[in-house]
């Protein structure tokens, strides 16, 4: 075959557009039947001649004939043997700006498909008629791989053609099976392989590693990548002395240290939240509370400080409540009745109770039952959480494969349809379980109290309003000689024998009770934040109410109201296609029955789909399942990742800058029991970690790999928004170290904590912080997330909205940071306790410079800024003798004016804000001295510098 | 690289020379560039965005009939039928049973509308008789009334999101985004896409001006309607100008000493410069919202001096301001239209409220000569049914939400003038005319702006993502 094909490419070139006797006829077929055709099918034909669509232009391009005829603009579309003067390639090439052809950018023939048509057009543009494309198209499917590509197995698409469709052997590399590759013969000063894979690219491109950096800088990056907090001036003079003494063993102690702090799961547990999507509220036009989601972000923080194996951790999400319901079942031996109260009391085991709490990654998407019917609610549910799975364990997009088989991935919709329903009978659900030994369990009380007096308000005020209506109903059904009925049992009644439904109440009153009515459940919904209650789910068919403001575990309905999965062409409800069992994605080459007809598919039990799903992605030969996790690792660790979209491995995502890197470290991790701190070890002790960020050959490497592809230093990044607010608090000596426990209302912006945010048929309680500092100033891990409002200053800097599973933060410099670290009340506080604290640790004020540095920024100094910034704080004096700042005052209620949703008008009504009654606000400006504020100057600008906020 | 040379002794107060050489020696062309941009026809400015910041004004793909918008967002849905697309046939079954409820549907009834129309303007128009300002012929004239466009969800939130970003899954990049993507802005000392809302965000917040997969200098700049228009714009109430100025320079200085030990780190200029960038916002903000040298006639034309009127008034002209300032996109979103019941109080005071600010706006915009380049919208996220259900036991006389049929009003920017184009049918259930799903509309009105949707793209996770997602058609119908 190669023979003939460079005969064909001698002849070819020899006569171009002469004639097309000399070509080899066979060759041509194929190469229309095997790459013109789809080609044309798949970029043409939507808008010149697939059957029952609009024909463009009036253009076919379905035959030959047609073809050649041309459309209403040109007849020259095709000139078969010239492909010079076809039309076609000027279309293609986007020559001429009318006529860009594909249109859409996404669209776009690709270099070697434009050759390709230019060589059939030249040849001749042999069209063989539909039995010879069979043929040949049949003779090829045997063939496993070509200059095309390769086949991949999988359980096939909804066309033959997709089916049998080739891949680029590059473009699926993540769903290839790992073989451990061996560690390149490159010198290495630490033996670790990772410096032997990224030194065998280097020495490729034929340069030499950065430096190792410079002991403070070292500290600083581990102690920001492990905890997500600076070191302390003592952790970095220590670190400095042993470092002269020994390099290598402080650095090691160093690790180990970092990677036993409590603070490392609270920093590596938000990289995950951030993919899980973790909220306290539901999102949508309701943004309905989750009042116990709490209980997973600490779940997720303690499996990252217990180094958790990453494949438990996988099941233990996606299938906590079926763990939990075969562990009780074991544990009492069948009995129903036992089993059943277990589960209806929650009297659950620690560990029982930590993989039902677990289950809760199923409730983390933004969902809402409002407005939409009840098959709707439950599709955008399912869609969500195959989707959700998909990227976030497997690092592979699946939206797109809900209305089509995958146009780049070997992902038919079939097995979307097979995951989908997996998750057909998973149900939501509010369910009890038993505190674990390890939850923080602090402010409770305290917090119930609040609640409780809120809800009382609300309710006081809904009560008058009801005793208004009910009055003037009363009137109504004595007018008329009526025996009075109360409100509820009134809407049994006949509209003639009953009063308007609002009698009594204008539109003032109506709006209120609209509000009070709905704070009256907020907060009695709240009040579940204090139970031990976990956002989870459980396994039914038709799920009897699927009204997202109260969920619960339901009777389990009759065998015959089965749920069934069909293929939803076009992802419609209304288009069910075949019908699918539940499975999982076949491409992998993973079975999860390997004696089975089909091995990638679940038995059609109600329980047990889950399980199986998730034992699949963590089984050890799933190809995606580890890759995407050592991405994640490495990402974090360089602030890059080596494949650039760590939720999407298909073709379409950026391939890995160092395949063999990233398929060793995958193969590494499953070796070692999928043990992640032993993963961090092995990173953080490579020289390619240690590396300074200046390499010697910059400049010529700005050109050579302006985006660092070769790790040759090490990638400078900023910090997080978490990790700023929470490293000045630290630095000030406020941060309240507490692991875990309810949401942390924090002070956020009074303005934004105070202005009305619209729910459906309301206004959403305003954030109240907590009333003391110590319980306000933990870390930012466990502030409060609601969907509907975030914290502004940790959204300019980028914390993700939870909508979306974010893969990769965004860090663009805006002005609107600026304003927030200058002037906002949260770092003119950081500013002022930052300056009380030198105040009270150092006497003279040039130590007290020296001593904000080191806190700051972990150095000393230079002389220069030293008398630079003591000149500074000196005028700065002269400056707030002069200058009294103003008092802070905290509304303890406020006045709320909504419109009446049906009539249109204006109404106000009153909300209190307990929180401020006994408030102790931060230490402010009006509670310090001209010495002091002139000191806070010097330390607000400490952390705005591009030192503070960058990591080296 | 040298270490700049500050002469400053140290105890002397900031001049603004000082400033400026700390600020070159780390910024370079950078910063002056930007600085200047405003002062420069948008012709001489050819370059790219990683030239001179992702913000510099970009020639558009190709002729552009707008080069800004203002989109004046009727939050919560106004009824067709109520506006500008009388049913008359409706009225003629005002509280008959409707015979459009589908199977297991509780009773419904026709609502007629509660007002009479005219047909207005020398196009003829058709406006219900609650609109005075902009039935103006002076006014009238310049609309097309554009009846074919259908949303896909009946939520207000999704809709909400559909109309603004295009997906109905909220924080993807709103068109204004887009818009600032494409084109860059006119002022590199102003936000390029501004948002302006009543004291109670819409639905969906933020989502619906969010900078999604886009970088963040496209996001929508929220100027809040009451306190500070920016969240912490201004300084602490004890820090002066001259303070905030003098904190700039020490920063400068430590950032100049940082930057010359990090050659390598090309983030830290741009940093800097959003520094320098905010001090400026820090008065031209200000400047452009403050309306007090405004003339009274105009106050008086935008209905500054009645209550009803004051607040959207006075955003109309805020937009006006910043349009002619350089903003590229303004949005301004009211609420207030989701009438199920009490529809003749409650769409006539939310007409009230925006007809005259929305006439002021389309005159202001003439007599300055901007209304050929600035493309204004009206519209709401869906529209309204022509029947309604039965509220405690009473005929409510309102409408529920429709997502087959709306209406909207453009003016300028290279849309048809005294033109309706498409229909409903005629009860007003259904588009039939011209019928454009929302990213149709979408196309065009990037095209108005010069831009192709097709080549409006931004690679993200591996896809090259469009505003109409999968590609539109343009609604030519609209098209002067």
């Amino acid at each position: 075959m190669r023979a003939s094909l460079i005969l064909f490419v001698a002849f070819a070139t020899a006569s171009l557009s002469t004639v097309s006797a000399v070509v080899d006829e066979t060759e041509m077929e194929r190469l229309f039947t095997l790459k013109i055709k789809p080609m044309l099918s798949e970029k043409c034909f939507s808008c010149h001649g697939g059957p029952g669509k609009e024909v463009k232009g009036g253009l076919k391009l379905t035959t030959l004939e047609d073809f050649v005829k041309g459309g209403e603009f040109f007849d020259d579309v095709l000139i078969p043997g010239d492909a010079e003067y076809s039309f076609v390639m000027e279309a293609v090439r986007w020559k001429d700006p009318d006529f860009e052809m594909p249109p859409k950018e996404n669209d776009r023939l690709s270099e070697v498909q434009i050759a390709d048509l230019e060589k059939w057009i030249n040849a001749g543009a042999h069209w063989p008629d539909e039995k010879r494309q069979n043929e040949i198209r049949l003779a090829e499917r045997k063939v496993r791989e070509n200059e095309e590509g390769i086949l991949i197995d999988h359980s096939g698409g909804l066309s033959d053609e997709w089916t049998y469709r080739r891949y680029k052997p590059e473009d699926m590399w993540a769903f290839m099976p790992i073989r451990k590759p061996a560690v390149p013969e490159v010198p290495t000063k630490t033996g670790n392989p990772i410096d032997s894979f990224v030194g065998a690219k280097l020495q490729e491109a034929g340069y030499e590693p950065a430096p190792q950096a410079d002991p403070i800088t070292l500290i600083r990056r581990a102690s920001f990548d492990l905890t997500g907090l600076p070191p302390s001036p003592e952790e970095v003079a220590d670190f400095k002395m042993a470092f002269k003494q020994n390099p290598d063993s402080a650095w090691t102690e160093l690790v180990d240290r970092l990677l036993e702090s409590d603070h490392y799961g609270e920093r590596w547990g938000q990289h995950w939240l951030d993919v899980a999507r973790y909220s306290d509220t539901g999102g949508m036009s309701n943004d309905y509370e989750r009042s116990n989601a709490w209980r997973y972000r600490d779940y997720v923080i303690r499996s990252f400080n217990e180094d958790k194996p990453y494949n438990e951790f996988v099941i233990e999400q996606v299938a906590g409540d079926e763990l939990v319901a075969n562990s009780v079942e074991d544990r009492l031996d069948g009995d129903e009745e036992a089993i059943s109260k277990i589960h209806g009391t929650g009297a659950y085991t620690p560990q029982e109770t930590e993989w039902m709490v677990a289950s809760s990654f199923l409730r983390m998407g933004p969902w809402d039952s409002a407005m939409v019917a009840k098959p709707e609610a439950r599709q955008i549910y399912i869609d969500d959480i195959v989707n959700s799975v998909g990227q976030t364990f497997l690092s592979t997009t699946m939206r797109c494969v809900k209305c089509h088989d995958h146009k780049f991935d070997p992902l038919p919709t079939k097995d979307y349809y097979r995951l989908y329903s997996a998750f057909s009978t998973t149900q939501l659900a509010e369910r009890p379980a038993a505190f674990h030994p390890k939850e923080n369990l602090n402010g409770f009380e305290e917090g119930r109290a609040m609640v409780e007096q809120l809800h009382a308000f609300a309710a006081e005020k809904k009560e008058l309003l009801h005793e208004k209506r009910e009055a003037a109903a009363k009137a109504w059904f004595t007018e008329r000689g009526l025996e009075y009925v109360d409100y509820a049992s009134r809407k049994e009644l006949h509209d003639d024998n009953k009063p308007p439904r609002d009698i009594g109440l204008d539109y003032i009153d109506e709006g209120r009770l609209k509000v009070r009515e709905q704070d009256d459940w907020i907060w009695e919904r709240r009040k579940e934040r204090y139970q031990p209650m976990v956002q989870s789910v459980f396994n039914s068919h038709l799920p009897k109410s699927v009204n997202a403001r109260k969920l619960r575990v339901t009777d389990k309905i009759e065998e015959n109201e089965m749920t069934e999965s069909f293929i939803l062409l076009g992802g419609s409800l209304k288009a069910p296609g075949e019908r699918v069992s539940p499975g999982v994605l076949s491409a992998l080459g993973v079975p999860v029955d390997p004696a089975g007809d089909d091995p990638y598919i679940i038995p059609e039990d109600l329980d047990g789909r889950r399980l199986a799903v998730a034992r699949w992605i963590a089984d050890a030969r799933n190809p995606l399942t580890s890759r995407s996790y050592v991405n994640r690792i490495w990402q974090h660790h360089f602030g890059k990742p080596l494949a650039a979209n760590p939720n999407n491995f298909g073709a379409k995502g950026e391939k890995p800058t160092h395949p063999d890197l990233i398929d060793w470290l995958a193969a590494e991790f499953v070796d070692g029991g999928w043990k992640i701190k032993r993963m961090h070890k092995l990173i953080m002790l490579s020289d390619t970690y240690k590396q300074s960020t200046i390499h010697p050959a910059r400049e010529k490497l700005e050109t050579v790999d302006p985006s660092n592809d070769l790790l040759v230093s090490f990638p400078p990044r900023r910090l997080t928004a978490e990790e700023i607010r929470d490293g000045m608090l630290k630095i000030t000596g406020e941060l309240n170290t507490e692991l875990g426990g309810l949401p942390v209302m924090p002070e956020i912006n009074m303005e934004v904590a105070l202005q009305p945010r619209m729910i459906q048929f309301s206004i959403a309680p305003a954030h109240q912080p907590f009333p003391k500092p110590e319980q306000r100033n933990r870390r930012s891990v466990y502030a409060y997330r609601a969907r509907g409002q975030a914290d502004p200053f940790l959204e300019i800097f980028n914390q993700p909205n939870s909508n979306d599973s974010c893969e990769i933060r965004d860090d663009a410099s805006v002005s609107p940071q600026a304003f927030t670290l200058l002037n906002s009340d949260l770092v003119t506080d950081r500013s002022i306790a930052f300056a009380v604290r030198l105040i009270r640790e150092e006497k003279s004020f040039s130590k007290r410079v020296s001593r904000a540095f080191e806190l700051a920024l972990s150095r000393s100094p230079t002389k220069e800024e030293q008398m630079h910034m003591l000149d500074y704080v000196e005028n700065m004096r002269d400056y707030h003798k002069e200058h009294k700042p103003v008092p802070v005052t905290y509304p303890t209620k406020i006045t709320r004016s909504l419109v009446e949703e049906f009539s249109g008008k204006p109404f106000e009504y009153e909300e209190i804000l307990p929180a401020f009654e006994n408030y102790v606000p931060d230490k402010k400006a009006t509670d310090v001295d001209a010495d002091t504020r002139a000191l806070a100057d010097l330390c607000l600008v400490l952390f705005n510098t591009n030192e503070f906020v960058h990591v080296y | 690289m040298k270490l700049p040379i500050c002469s400053r002794p140290l105890s002397t107060p900031t001049t603004r020379r000082d400033f400026l050489c700390g600020l070159t020696a780390s910024l370079g062309s950078l910063a002056m560039t930007s600085m200047l941009a405003k002062d420069y026809p948008s012709s001489l400015l050819k370059a790219s965005a990683t030239d001179q910041g992702p913000l510099w004004p970009k020639e558009p793909m190709f002729p552009a009939k707008a080069k800004s918008v203002i989109m004046l967002f009727m939050e919560g849905a106004p009824g067709h039928m109520d506006t500008f697309d009388p049913k008359p046939e409706l009225q003629r079954l005002h509280k008959q049973e409707s015979t459009l409820a589908e199977e297991g549907d509780p009773f419904k009834f026709f609502v007629g509308s509660p007002f009479g129309s005219r047909k207005v303007g020398q196009s003829g128009l058709d406006m219900c008789d609650q609109w005075q300002y902009i039935a103006d012929p002076e006014v009238a004239d310049e609309f097309c009334n554009y009846r074919g466009c259908q949303a896909e969800s009946v939520n207000h939130p999704e809709a909400l999101f559909h109309m603004n970003t295009g997906s109905r899954l909220g924080s993807d990049p709103a068109l204004g985004a887009w818009t600032t993507y494409g084109l860059g802005s006119m002022n590199q000392n102003l936000p390029g896409y501004v948002v302006m809302t009543e004291l109670a965000m819409p639905q969906g917040g933020a989502g619906n001006w969010s900078n999604g997969f886009l970088p963040a200098h496209y996001q929508g700049t929220r100027l809040r309607p009451e306190g500070s228009p920016i969240l912490d714009l201004k300084s602490q109430p004890n820090k002066t100008r001259e303070h905030q100025r003098r904190a700039l320079d020490e920063l400068a200085f430590l950032n100049q000493r940082h930057a010359y030990r990090h050659p390598e780190h090309k983030d830290l200029a741009a940093r800097m410069e959003s520094y320098e960038l905010a001090y400026r916002m820090q008065t031209e903000v200000p400047d452009v919202i403050d309306l007090k040298g405004e003339p009274e006639y105009v106050r008086e034309m935008y209905g500054m001096n009645d209550k009803e009127t004051a607040v959207f008034g006075r955003q109309c002209l805020m937009a006006r301001r910043l349009v002619e300032e350089g903003t590229r996109f303004v949005q301004i979103f009211t609420g207030g239209w989701d009438s199920h019941d009490y529809l003749e109080e409650g769409h006539s005071s939310r007409i009230r409220s925006v007809d005259r600010g929305m006439a002021a706006l389309i005159k202001d915009l003439k007599q300055r000569g901007m209304l050929d380049e600035t493309l204004v919208i009206w519209t709401g996220e869906f529209g309204r049914t022509p029947d309604n259900n039965k509220r405690g036991g009473v005929y409510s006389l309102g409408r529920d939400h429709n997502a087959e049929a709306m209406t909207m009003m453009l003016a300028g920017g290279g849309v048809k003038k005294g033109a309706i184009v498409g229909a409903t049918d005629e009860l007003g259930k259904s588009a039939v005319d011209v019928v454009h799903p929302i990213r149709d509309l979408h196309v065009t009105l990037l095209h108005l702006l010069g831009l192709d949707d097709n080549k409006l793209t931004y690679l993200h996770g591996g896809r090259y993502k469009q505003l109409s997602q999968f590609g539109g058609q343009l609604i030519r119908e609209l098209i002067a």
